[in-house]
């Protein structure tokens, strides 16, 4: 599936540092993507141990549980990023121009102040299981092999805390949209309509099933 | 002000905040959030000293959501069978399927769009995307159709109508999200969503058969394929059915004994399947970490929706708005099965212009426990049940029609995605002319669902052999 907006980019700061920011999203989402690969090992391992060797990989409910923060929050940033986090869009759809940027403005604003108050939420959260006293660093465990809990909940304030980096050049870039209105929209997800989406689409599948015919 | 008042205001706020274009998932987030603060603050009757106490109650408790919902071994079926689409790319599965469905079926009245049918159900089946299926199937299905002298128009009304059958037979993701939400056994919903997504495929190809017979420009029937033709088709398409019998076999053994495994399992097995097909076919590292980053984005906004989701359905849990919502429902004087047409009629409606699984985790909160109370409530036996089924039994039928409903808005225009992908394969068609090919599919599409009301034991007999 493609996202129903498109990034542009040119020469300047904003840019650059959507460039920059970008690629730190991108990777995280692809350790995102690989995390999804391993947990299918893991299974086939599992059941292939159960089964034939039976020889089930101990403490396999306990990994799936410490791989799924990884994979659910990880890419969190990059989606925004290419604005694939669904909304309606048949009101934002129609606005353009500084109507639009101000509606945008406002909603990332929003967004930005939950994001904010979930990382002071979420790190409590991975508070009340970290102790520096503890063995492993660790107040809580996971059932089976005993696993510390503290890393994966850590991994949902800092994925988080990357939303809110991204949220921050959002709100530059539709500030400058707002403010300049030359047309020029760089940094920020920008809508298309149905059309351009199929159009984005059909070109995303062709791609691919040129490939594998 | 009462709880229930706070949350007709939050969630009316969060309607506002949806409709103005924030992205659903923290839309539903802020509207929990700021739900939970005020409720607390509330509690503690809105004294200045009180409010950071309820802000820092309200975090804590809005900040627990995310980590403690999203680790759980149910929800890890999600990225597995997510993984499975992105990788049924490489796998070569497209061409190999329409040339199996082909050599066995077009030999019926309007036998290669009923062959498009079936091959577009079992690909969309196993990929789950249904508007990425319909973009494939209309480079490979359309140009032969046309060729056997088909009218355009109907063509591609079959790729798009064939393309939305993929929310249904397993592996189904948004069936999966629905059991979370509403607290359902995931086995029994994937087991229920087979035979109405068949029955689906069927009623389409009983359609073009009908048509075939009563149109005499419709495009002729294509034979002459040998049985050893016919054999040798169906080796390279068996993965798919490989795939949907192993999500199967996890949840129900039909031969007696326990199932082979969970189904996180079976939709493991079925990854791995298709990624060796795939690694056979010549998919390399930048291949797959093409397919891993597509399926990391498309796990990743879906968790979102759901924990976003989940905040404000703890918000709600303290207002009690679905509880309020449920007996309102129940006080109405209408028959309770017009009520359920009419939320159906409601989802169609609402389908129009949102996404299917946003849609959905936005309104299950509210809707679901309405639909329960309408039945008679969640523990509610079949004998004192309104609609004639258990608890139970009527969550796992209310998701199947639900989640036809959002698969039937992907052909519904005016933004219906699955027709304008199949124009934008097609220089030589409109999108108007992709609606105008699609609309028997509607009629097709409203008997299926009438008789999946009328004859709840279509959706319900396989999950209740387990």
């Amino acid at each position: 599936m493609v996202s129903s907006s498109i990034v542009l980019s040119d020469n300047s700061l904003l840019s650059k540092i959507d460039q920059f920011l970008c690629k730190l999203e991108k990777s995280l989402a692809l350790l995102s993507g690989v995390a999804v690969f391993i947990l299918m090992l893991l299974a086939v391992y599992s059941v292939g141990g159960r089964n034939f060797f039976d020889q089930p990989l101990s403490g396999y409910v306990d990994w799936i549980e410490q791989f799924m923060p990884l994979i659910a929050f990880m890419g969190i940033a990059y989606v925004h990023r290419e604005g694939g986090h669904v909304r309606m869009d048949m009101l934002i759809g129609s606005l353009q121009g500084r109507v639009l940027y101000l509606a945008e403005f406002f909603t990332t604003l929003a967004i930005l102040i939950l994001m904010l108050l979930l990382v002071i939420g979420s790190w409590a959260h991975f508070e009340r299981s970290f102790d520096f006293a503890s063995p492993l660093w660790s107040r809580d465990s996971t059932m089976d092999i005993a696993l510390p809990v503290w890393p994966a909940k850590l991994l949902v304030p800092f994925a988080f805390g990357t939303l809110c980096l991204r949220l921050i050049v959002h709100l530059w870039g539709f500030g400058r949209a707002f403010i300049v209105n030359d047309g020029r929209l760089v940094a920020i997800p920008v809508p298309v309509d149905p059309a351009k989406q199929a159009a984005l689409e059909s070109e995303y599948v062709t791609e691919r099933y040129d490939k594998v015919g | 002000m009462e709880p229930i008042d706070i949350g007709l205001f939050v969630s009316g706020g969060m309607v506002v905040l949806v409709f103005l274009g924030m992205r659903v998932a923290f839309a539903a987030g802020l509207a929990g959030l700021i739900g939970l603060i005020w409720i607390f603050w509330a509690k503690k009757g809105y004294g200045n000293s009180e409010f950071s106490w309820a802000l820092i109650v309200a975090l804590k408790t809005a900040g627990q959501v995310p980590h403690s919902k999203i680790s759980s071994q149910a929800l890890s079926l999600i990225p597995t069978f997510v993984m499975i689409g992105y990788l049924a790319y490489y796998a070569g599965l497209t061409r190999a399927l329409f040339e199996a469905a082909k050599r066995w079926v077009a030999w019926v009245p309007g036998g290669l769009a009923v062959s498009t049918v079936f091959a577009t159900a079992g690909f969309a089946a196993v990929s789950g995307a249904s508007v990425a299926t319909s973009a494939v199937f209309a480079r490979i299905a359309i140009p032969e159709m046309l060729r056997v002298g088909y009218d355009k128009r109907f063509a591609a009304g079959v790729v798009a109508a064939g393309g939305t059958l993929a929310s249904l037979i397993p592996p189904s993701a948004i069936l999966v999200i629905y059991a979370i939400i509403v607290e359902q056994d995931v086995g029994k919903l994937l087991l229920a969503g087979f035979i109405p997504g068949v029955f689906s495929a069927i009623i389409y190809g009983l359609l073009i058969i009908g048509m075939a017979l009563s149109i005499k420009t419709f495009g002729p029937p294509v034979s002459g394929f040998t049985w050893r033709e016919r054999l040798i088709s169906l080796p390279p398409a068996l993965p798919i059915v490989f795939v949907v019998i192993t999500i199967i076999f996890f949840v129900y053994n039909p031969f007696g004994g326990d199932a082979w495994g969970t189904p996180t399992e079976g939709g493991a097995i079925g990854a791995f399947v298709v990624f060796l097909i795939a690694l056979f076919r010549g998919m390399r590292w930048t291949e797959l970490k093409g397919a891993l980053l597509e399926t990391a984005k498309l796990t990743v906004m879906i968790f979102t929706i759901i924990w976003g989701v989940l905040i404000y359905v703890r918000f709600l849990g303290f207002a009690d708005l679905p509880g309020a919502f449920a007996e309102w429902i129940t006080s109405l004087a209408y028959p309770p099965i017009l009520i359920l047409v009419c939320i159906l009629l409601a989802y169609a409606l609402l389908g129009m212009f949102m996404d299917a699984i946003g849609m959905l985790l936005l309104t299950l909160p509210v809707v679901y426990p309405a639909v329960m109370a309408l039945n008679g409530g969640e523990n509610v036996s079949a004998a004192n049940s309104t609609f004639g089924m258990s608890g139970t039994m009527c969550a796992i039928w209310f998701g199947i029609l639900v989640v036809k409903m959002a698969e039937f808005c992907l052909i519904t225009p005016p933004i219906g995605l699955n027709c304008f992908v199949v124009a934008g394969v097609r220089d030589d068609l409109s999108v108007q002319d992709v609606f105008k090919g699609v609309t028997p599919f509607f009629i097709a599409d409203a008997i299926t669902i009438f008789l999946l009301v009328l004859f709840p034991t279509i959706v319900l007999w396989l999950p209740g052999q387990v």
